[in-house]
């Protein structure tokens, strides 16, 4: 049983940002045995996967390929890569934490006896003294840690926190390459998965939106919304607004976040020029990450914030518009 | 013709065919009124029975009964001019008592009031005095009702009730016109029998119309829940509340019927006066129609033909409709009671009330936020932990826990017991007192409350309890009773205005040092009956001025009833209609005693725009009065604008 | 149709946790627990289905004594019976360990269809219901907002990341983890609560489901995260606390 092995996720034809970080985290434990980690690109065509993956500072790339694989089903994948697996014995198989790592690995590693250890955020106890490596992963919804270790025989599987581990810098050489053909039945393929498609674009969904920027009062007038639309639109982040903003008409009534809107719970919510009266703080305070931005120290707003800039918000926003768009390029 | 000379003409003699006719008429009006009073009186009778009925303890009945009914206190104080019109006519009434019986009794030759004796001489002089003071009332009524057109009688003209003022008039005329006239003349012999009529044609329209109230609502009145709101208890495991007809009870439908449609209760509904559908008259009456259509045994859901569901989750509880009723229906058992029905079968599909249930069936609060958050309050505000050994326990409640401003009133609260060297405790862990869902008929959530709340309390040891929000003294000292008893509690104002002597008065150059508009919470008011306190606290940091309407006809918020979870409401604002109001006594700051009025008002004197007076709770009030009032936080100095 | 719910009774979300005295678990005296929140949206999604096309919903649970109020509430709610597989510290078990409990006790009752949560407000491994799918030998998918049922088994609408979504086809029976936010909860309501009195409840001992693996992730150690949740006022002119911002947004909260 030898080698690190990490599972890389491609969309619409290109392999993930969150891979590069798996394979980041795969390559500090390949360390431990000074080699480098070995890529796997899955699919029905994955020529173009692993010449992109070659140049990323892994020691091989594998490419399984079958018809079968070509849209994602967690029976196709699990089949493959318990074939692989079977085949090669690795010490560890990375996935980055995606969706759809989380749809088949548990089941993966539970055909090899295994469990998964998802949502790892660091990885320590690398050092001789330790017994192995330890695996640090959120409990509680982030109240308190945890420190997992790999038991048993068998290959340890391991999925990393996206954004926990910083992706390497390309290298320039480009890495060997091979093929693992796995034996897949269409019969054991039991799911139909159809085609990706949109939510409603019409209709406002910010109950399920992701990135949200909120405006307040403090913005003063309707003509002064285009400077927050502009940090939304930078960010990909949805609109809302506190009630007065809605009572005035200058934003749809769908974009009203508070006790008489919408609940939202998003992974980030950037209140801009909002004081954080109760009736608002109940329909955002489940967000994951608040960002206040207040010229008021003591506006209510900042006791729940993760972040907070006081300041006005005329010099701040635009200032974030330009850093984001220059962050993204 | 001098009036003081002349006495009551009777006829002497009636002819056998007269008394016939008068016996014919009698038996007819008499069964006339049984045939439709006797189906109502069996409504009412089997209605199922109210359980925990206590007739005791009788002396408040008695003393209700002569102060309501006999007195008219009621229909007086909150409608002067034409309540003592009313109060004359009903006057009147009780002294033709004997006057009728007598008269009816002369039919036969069996009088037994002498005209020309002391007593009968007496006796028939008082009662023209109240027959003509009666005469003046009923007209006056009539004027009101006819020509006046008071919005709150509503818009169609009761032709019953002008036929009715017509007999009244003729009882009352036909019997004063009989002092002008002599025993054995014609006329005498007409008016007799025109009175006769009169009265024998009222008698079974009474049981027709809405003066049926002349013979339920004394019963009414003397039969009355006791308290004020007091929600019965759920009794078995088939009891949900108010579902079909078969959950009205015996004092719901006496006072269904009792309803004298005066339109006092919804003149002073807040929904009502800001274009909502709930109105506390119409809910009254669809009961009645209810039970008329298909009566106290039927399956068929109070909730459809004749009660509204949107209408019932519109009321706040503010009770200006049951504090004013002079006929003695209490309209909040019954709101509720059709709350509980819907919510308790699930019929009841509201998101914003199921975000709120489901926040408390997982968390502590009511406003959904965790309670970790209450935690970091207290920790950073430094609060002694309740140990047992100290005077009160200091509930902090959702809003006290949760809610900036709340935070505030708190902080600013525990600085002046600090001041006074009382010495407290807050919980480590507090749940909502349940509040909301009382009042929207949750009884399952809350009875998990209260007794989750009340155990806890046993726990800590607490005796005595002081709190800054109306809703949590009220649901903490009577709600909760049904599953245990409550430590003692006591709301912030009355803690404060036992020390008034102890703190410092706020002048400028000796003079108060601005007007303060001071708001009765419906809970605390109406419901508490705590309406000095709050003022002489007040009046510490300024001159109190009143607005329009204030002390028992305080105008709600809007918060109450759990209506502040519920999300937008049709109509205007009643919050904004209150706080324009209160704005319009020109005071500089607005004085609250309750954290729910204190958000609302909040929110509308911010959507108003202008530069809008202060708003400050009590303890603010106080607070800000205290030697070191400026290392407290927000702190603004009288006649300052507000921080939004 | 027979669908087994299979939810979980965690510790109530946002409230103080403390590591006990072991440092392998938390110190449960003191708090209060609640039905698993995207087990609650797997409760509602069985009962729609339910009302839609009439079918037997079993809510089963493992846990200690005190699960059993959560699994009342499921009644309460509307599943028709429980099964309550009665365990203490469940945390000893890997994901693998809990997920052969309750497939064990599953097996039995060879449901139609089995949903669960997507993942534990407590642990959040998140794969029980994928292990259990593979042990039982279903077709399953997860991050489920909706599902339908048809002519040859169910259409599920998958939630995928970034504002996509995908409908997926799969036979019955099969398995679905659930993901909060797709419906409207209902209420608990009294009249729900004394329907309940009268409903199935039975007990397992999780010792008469024979022996789950050893746990091969092992928690070894519970320690409080690096970072406390506290505000950071980030200083500077306007385009340095941008700068900053944009970093910590990048960096430290993974949103950019």
């Amino acid at each position: 049983m030898s080698g690190v092995y990490v599972v890389l996720e491609d969309r619409g034809g290109r392999i993930s940002r969150i891979s590069w970080e798996a394979v980041a985290a795969a390559n500090i434990l390949a360390a431990q045995s000074g080699t480098k980690a070995n890529a796997i690109v899955i699919g029905a065509q994955t020529e173009a996967l692993a010449k992109e993956a070659a140049t990323k500072g892994v020691a091989k790339v594998v490419r399984i390929e079958h018809p079968l694989l070509a849209q994602y089903t967690p029976d196709g994948f699990t089949a493959a890569l318990e074939q692989f697996i079977r085949a090669e014995s690795p010490n560890y198989i990375v996935f980055p934490h995606s969706y759809q790592v989380r749809d088949y690995a548990p089941a993966l590693a539970a055909r090899l006896g295994r469990v998964l250890i998802g949502d790892v955020t660091a990885i320590g106890g690398l050092t001789a003294a330790s017994n192995g490596p330890i695996f640090t992963r959120q409990l509680m919804q982030g109240r308190l840690s945890g420190n997992y270790k790999s038991a048993g025989t068998g290959p340890a599987f391991i999925s990393v926190q996206s954004g926990a581990f910083r992706a390497d810098a390309p290298e320039t050489s480009a890495a060997e390459t091979t093929t693992f053909t796995p034996t897949i039945d269409a019969t054991q393929i039991r799911t139909k998965p159809g085609e990706p498609f949109r939510g409603a674009a019409q209709t406002v969904d910010l109950g399920s939106a992701q990135l949200i920027v909120a405006v307040g009062r403090g913005i003063k007038e309707a003509d002064n919304l285009p400077l927050v639309q502009d940090l939304a639109t930078a960010i990909g982040a949805e609109i809302a607004a506190s009630r007065p903003i809605c009572d005035n008409g200058w934003l749809p009534i769908e974009r009203q976040v508070g006790s008489s809107g919408q609940t939202v719970a998003p992974k980030l919510y950037l209140a801009v020029g909002i004081s954080g009266a109760i009736q608002h703080l109940v329909g955002m305070k489940g967000a994951q990450c608040i960002v206040a931005i207040n010229k008021d120290a003591e506006a209510p707003i900042f006791e729940v914030a993760d972040y907070g800039i006081v300041g006005d918000l005329f010099e701040v926003v635009p200032a974030l518009t330009e850093a984001v768009k220059a962050t993204k390029q | 013709m001098n009036l003081l000379s002349s006495t009551l003409a009777e006829p002497q003699s009636f002819s056998p065919w007269e008394k016939l006719l008068l016996v014919a008429l009698i038996v007819a009006s008499a069964g006339l009124f049984w045939r439709r009073f006797g189906p109502i009186l069996k409504r009412i009778l089997n209605s199922k029975k109210d359980p925990n009925f206590r007739l005791s303890p009788v002396a408040k009945r008695v003393w209700d009964f002569f102060w309501e009914v006999l007195c008219q206190a009621k229909v007086i104080r909150e409608r002067p001019l034409p309540g003592l019109a009313h109060a004359f006519v009903f006057w009147g009434f009780c002294a033709f008592a004997l006057v009728t019986l007598n008269h009816l009794a002369t039919g036969f030759g069996v009088g037994f009031l002498y005209p020309q004796g002391l007593i009968g001489r007496f006796y028939f002089y008082l009662a023209a005095a109240f027959a003509i003071a009666c005469a003046a009332g009923i007209l006056g009524l009539f004027v009101r009702r006819f020509f006046v057109r008071p919005r709150w009688l509503g818009e169609k003209v009761s032709y019953e009730s002008g036929f009715i003022a017509l007999l009244i008039f003729l009882l009352m005329v036909t019997y004063l016109a009989s002092f002008a006239v002599t025993d054995s003349s014609p006329a005498a012999r007409i008016l007799w029998w025109a009175h006769t009529l009169s009265l024998l044609v009222f008698l079974p329209i009474i049981p027709h119309t809405k003066h049926l109230h002349l013979v339920l609502s004394p019963a009414t009145i003397f039969l009355s829940r006791g308290g004020f709101s007091k929600i019965p208890p759920l009794v078995g495991d088939e009891d949900f509340g108010l579902v079909t007809g078969t959950d009205l009870t015996q004092l719901v439908s006496l006072q269904a019927y009792s309803c004298v449609e005066c339109g006092r209760c919804s003149e002073h509904c807040p929904a009502t006066n800001t274009g909502k559908e709930l109105n506390p008259k119409e809910i009254i009456l669809g009961l009645r129609g209810y039970l008329n259509e298909f009566g106290p045994s039927s399956q068929e859901t109070l909730i459809g033909k004749f009660n509204s569901m949107t209408a019932d989750f519109q009321c706040t509880t503010c009770g200006s409709c049951e504090y004013q009723c002079p006929v003695g229906i209490e309209h909040l058992p019954i709101i509720i009671g059709l709350r509980r029905g819907a919510v308790n079968t699930g019929t009841w599909e509201d998101d914003h009330g199921a975000k709120l249930f489901l926040a408390l069936e997982r968390g502590s609060n009511a406003l959904g936020m965790g309670a970790l958050e209450r935690d970091k309050f207290v920790q950073k505000q430094a609060f002694p932990i309740f140990d047992g050994t100290q005077e009160y326990c200091l509930w902090l409640g959702c809003m006290g826990g949760y809610d900036p401003k709340g935070r505030e009133i708190i902080a600013d609260f525990a600085r002046v017991m600090n001041y006074l060297g009382t010495s407290y405790g807050v919980l480590r862990k507090e749940k909502c007192t349940g509040d909301p869902v009382r009042r929207l008929g949750n009884d399952l959530l809350f009875q998990q409350l209260a007794e989750s709340n009340l155990e806890a309390l046993a726990q800590n040891k607490v005796k005595r309890i002081v709190s800054i929000c109306p809703h949590c003294v009220r649901t903490i000292q009577e709600d909760w009773k049904e599953f245990g008893t409550p430590p003692e509690i006591e709301h912030h104002s009355e803690f404060l205005a036992r020390f008034a002597d102890k703190l410092p008065k706020q002048t400028t150059n000796g003079k108060p040092s601005e007007k303060i508009a001071y708001h009765d919470p419906c809970y605390l008011g109406r419901y508490r009956n705590v309406y000095e306190e709050p003022r002489a606290v007040a009046g510490l940091a300024g001159e109190v001025v009143e607005a329009p309407r204030s002390h028992e006809r305080s105008f709600c918020c809007g918060a109450g009833g759990g209506l502040v979870f519920l999300g937008e409401e049709t109509g205007d604002r009643v919050s904004h209609t209150r706080a324009k109001e209160l704005v319009a006594t020109g005071a500089s700051t607005i004085g609250t005693a309750c954290p729910f009025c204190n958000t609302m008002f909040r929110d509308a004197l911010s959507a108003t725009g202008q530069p809008a007076p202060q708003l400050l709770d009590i303890a603010q009030l106080t607070a800000r009065g205290l030697p070191d009032a400026n290392a407290a936080i927000g702190r603004t100095a009288p006649g300052g604008s507000t921080r939004e | 149709m027979k669908i087994i719910v299979a939810i979980k009774q965690v510790p109530e979300r946002d409230a103080q946790v403390r590591i006990d005295s072991s440092g392998k678990w938390i110190e449960e005296t003191d708090l209060q627990y609640a039905m698993n929140e995207s087990d609650a949206y797997a409760l509602e999604e069985a009962l729609q289905l339910k009302e839609k096309h009439g079918a037997e919903v079993v809510v089963l649970s493992a846990g200690p004594e005190r699960a059993g109020t959560t699994i009342r509430e499921a009644l309460a709610k509307g599943a028709d019976r429980a099964i309550h597989v009665e365990a203490d510290s469940l945390h000893q078990h890997d994901a693998l360990g809990a997920a052969q409990l309750l497939a064990a006790a599953v097996k039995p009752e060879s449901p139609d269809l089995i949903l669960t949560g997507l993942q534990s407000d407590d642990l959040g491994y998140g794969q029980t219901g994928v292990i259990m799918a593979e042990l039982l030998g279903l077709p399953h998918a997860s991050l489920i907002l909706h599902v339908e049922k048809t002519d040859t088994g169910l259409t599920v609408k998958r939630e995928l990341e970034e504002g996509w979504f995908q409908n997926i086809d799969l036979p019955l029976p099969a398995l679905l983890m659930i993901q909060s936010g797709g419906t409207k909860l209902r209420y608990a309501t009294l009249m729900g609560i004394k329907k309940a009195k009268t409903k199935e409840f039975r007990k397992i001992a999780a010792t008469d489901l024979g022996h789950p693996n050893e746990p091969t992730a092992v928690l070894e150690k519970i320690t409080l995260p690096q970072k406390q949740k506290s505000t950071q006022i980030i200083s500077g002119s306007p385009k340095e606390a941008a700068a900053t911002l944009v970093e910590k947004l990048k960096f430290e909260v993974r949103v950019i």
